[in-house]
């Protein structure tokens, strides 16, 4: 399943070179439109990313940019109108289990019990390890719940039991659309550390679409800001602060920069979202 | 203790009830009777020609004691097991096509457009209106009676299936798909169990409608059954039989729905787990 030929692009995290690094996703000319044939919807506009394996990108923009939709590309839910992701050089024509998914309101089958959820994904694939669910859920912080129901959980367990699921298949990229959105201050900031330590770790690429500027700051290698629609880069902002980074790094100067830089182009963006939208009505 | 606790504590309905909630359910039962008793004695609209309740609870005994039901000779027993043998086949046959059809057309949209409108014109017709061309296709009444409560239930069975599937949220379909289900697999993982909450509800409903059907279609073509007797006994006259009838289709309805009630939930439990 992990055939893919390397890519060019130059790792920005240091660490111990591994043979083959999976996980590039290259966005070429990305266009998607809605309702092509009636009201003509421009989602995404002639896009070009690209994301290094095992990079951490985080995909910031004003709502209803198309972040959602770039994401559902690479995910292979949606098909472009024009252009093509490629992820490790191979174009992108559905969903694979290698490109994990971590949904805003988590979509953890209720029907199945927090174990069960986490072997879903082997058990699709190579088949179920005796252990390893049990193991993940430990490192989650999940343990004792392995018999529950999702409903049994609250919400930032429920997300830890999606991640924990995601991360029992082994993808080599997350994509994680505003999976912490609705979680409370301090549950998030449990979650997102979890996550850098995870991404740490495993060597995965992540995608984090998020609308939070101090989020994606804190948490990526590099901001990629959005246009308001139709979706374009509009800035790509390389976060150079070191890593570990505890939460007191928001309060540097070297942060402010950064957040100033990020905000002042969303200001733009949302303006103009918001003189679109009066434009229609 | 805010005046919400004390008006509760006034009335009971705090730490301390009134009556216990058995109690109270069986207040529910002698009100009924008493009810009944007043309307006969005081000859309210037609009340006067029909039993009281002692009269026809002491019918009730002795049917329970196996004395054969007007002119058939038959026991209350024979007659409710052919009621609820009508209702439990028909709804064997009724779940049995109705399911799978029901997902059939709820997943694919081809055999939804191939088969639903043609279904949907049927949907409407009252079970009991296909009397009359059961009787004149089928080869015997009974087969006739069958078929009529089999249409009773498979329309809620169907529709509810389809309309289960519908409403699965897509994004559970797309998150087993990247986790790597194949059709196959999203479809036995996500969108049955997804979609038996809406089954159990419309089997639910079938089996009440089963009910109904089953009563109407003995009342015209039984033979035997207990809508068969209500009817032969009010020809007759004995409104202590057609009131020994009633409440044994209510007992008869209610273990159904219970039973199904248990079913469901058992099959369900996720669901009511908070």
């Amino acid at each position: 399943m992990s055939n893919q030929t390397q890519t060019t692009r130059e790792p920005t995290m240091e660490g111990e070179p591994t043979p083959e690094k999976t996980g590039a996703i290259d966005i070429e000319n990305l266009t998607k439109v809605y309702d092509p044939e009636g009201e003509r919807v421009v989602a995404v506009d002639d896009m070009d990313l690209q994301i290094g394996a095992e990079e951490f990108v985080a995909l910031l923009g004003p709502s209803g940019c198309g972040k959602s939709t770039v994401m559902n590309c690479i995910a292979g839910y949606l098909e472009p109108t024009e252009g093509e992701v490629l992820v490790d050089g191979n174009r992108v024509s559905g969903p694979d289990p290698k490109r994990g998914v971590v949904f805003q309101d988590n979509r953890l089958f209720p029907w199945k019990t927090i174990q069960e959820n986490v072997e879903f994904g082997p058990q699709m694939n190579d088949g179920v390890e005796e252990g390893r669910a049990r193991s993940i859920l430990d490192e989650m912080g999940l343990d004792g719940f392995e018999d529950a129901y999702p409903s049994g959980l609250s919400g930032g367990m429920q997300q830890r039991a999606e991640l924990a699921r995601l991360l029992a298949n082994d993808p080599d990229i997350m994509l994680m659309d505003e999976p912490f959105s609705a979680l409370d201050a301090l549950t998030k900031e449990i979650m997102q550390k979890k996550l850098i330590e995870v991404w740490e770790r495993d060597n995965r690429t992540v995608l984090f679409i998020t609308h939070d500027v101090e989020e994606a700051i804190l948490l990526a290698d590099r901001v990629v800001v959005m246009t308001a629609r139709p979706g374009q880069v509009k800035d790509v902002i390389d976060v150079d602060l070191d890593r570990p980074r505890d939460p007191e790094v928001v309060t540097t100067d070297r942060f402010t920069e950064l957040r100033e830089r990020a905000l002042s182009v969303i200001r733009e963006e949302a303006q103009r979202a918001l003189e679109q939208e009066e434009g229609e009505v | 203790m805010s005046t919400v606790e004390q008006v509760k504590r006034r009335f009971g309905a705090g730490t301390v009830p009134l009556l216990t909630k058995r109690l109270r359910q069986a207040l529910s039962v002698v009100l009924f009777f008493a009810l009944w008793a007043v309307l006969v004695r005081l000859e309210v609209l037609g009340f006067g020609r029909f039993v009281g309740p002692v009269p026809a609870l002491s019918t009730f005994v002795s049917a329970l004691l196996g004395a054969p039901m007007t002119g058939s000779g038959a026991t209350i027993y024979q007659h409710a097991a052919f009621s609820a043998m009508r209702v439990v086949v028909a709804m064997v046959l009724a779940t049995a096509t109705a399911i799978p059809l029901g997902l059939l057309i709820g997943a694919n949209r081809r055999w939804e457009d191939a088969l639903f409108p043609a279904l949907e014109v049927f949907r409407p017709v009252p079970p009991v209106a296909w009397v009359p061309i059961a009787l004149l296709l089928l080869p015997t009444f009974r087969s006739g009676v069958l078929f009529v409560v089999f249409v009773g239930a498979f329309f809620p069975i169907l529709v509810n299936t389809i309309e289960g599937v519908d409403t699965v949220d897509e994004e559970y379909l797309r998150a087993a798909e990247s986790l790597g289900a194949d059709s196959r697999e999203v479809f036995r993982h996500v969108i049955f169990p997804a979609t038996l909450p809406s089954i159990v509800t419309g089997v639910s409903t079938g089996v009440g409608l089963a009910w109904i059907t089953v009563v109407a279609a003995e009342m015209i073509a039984g033979g035997i059954g207990i809508g068969y007797i209500i009817f032969q006994a009010y020809r007759l006259l004995q409104t202590d039989v057609v009131a020994v009838g009633m409440i044994a289709i209510g007992v008869l309805g209610y273990a159904s729905a219970a039973l199904v009630y248990r079913i469901g939930n058992r099959l369900t439990e996720w669901q009511t787990i908070d």
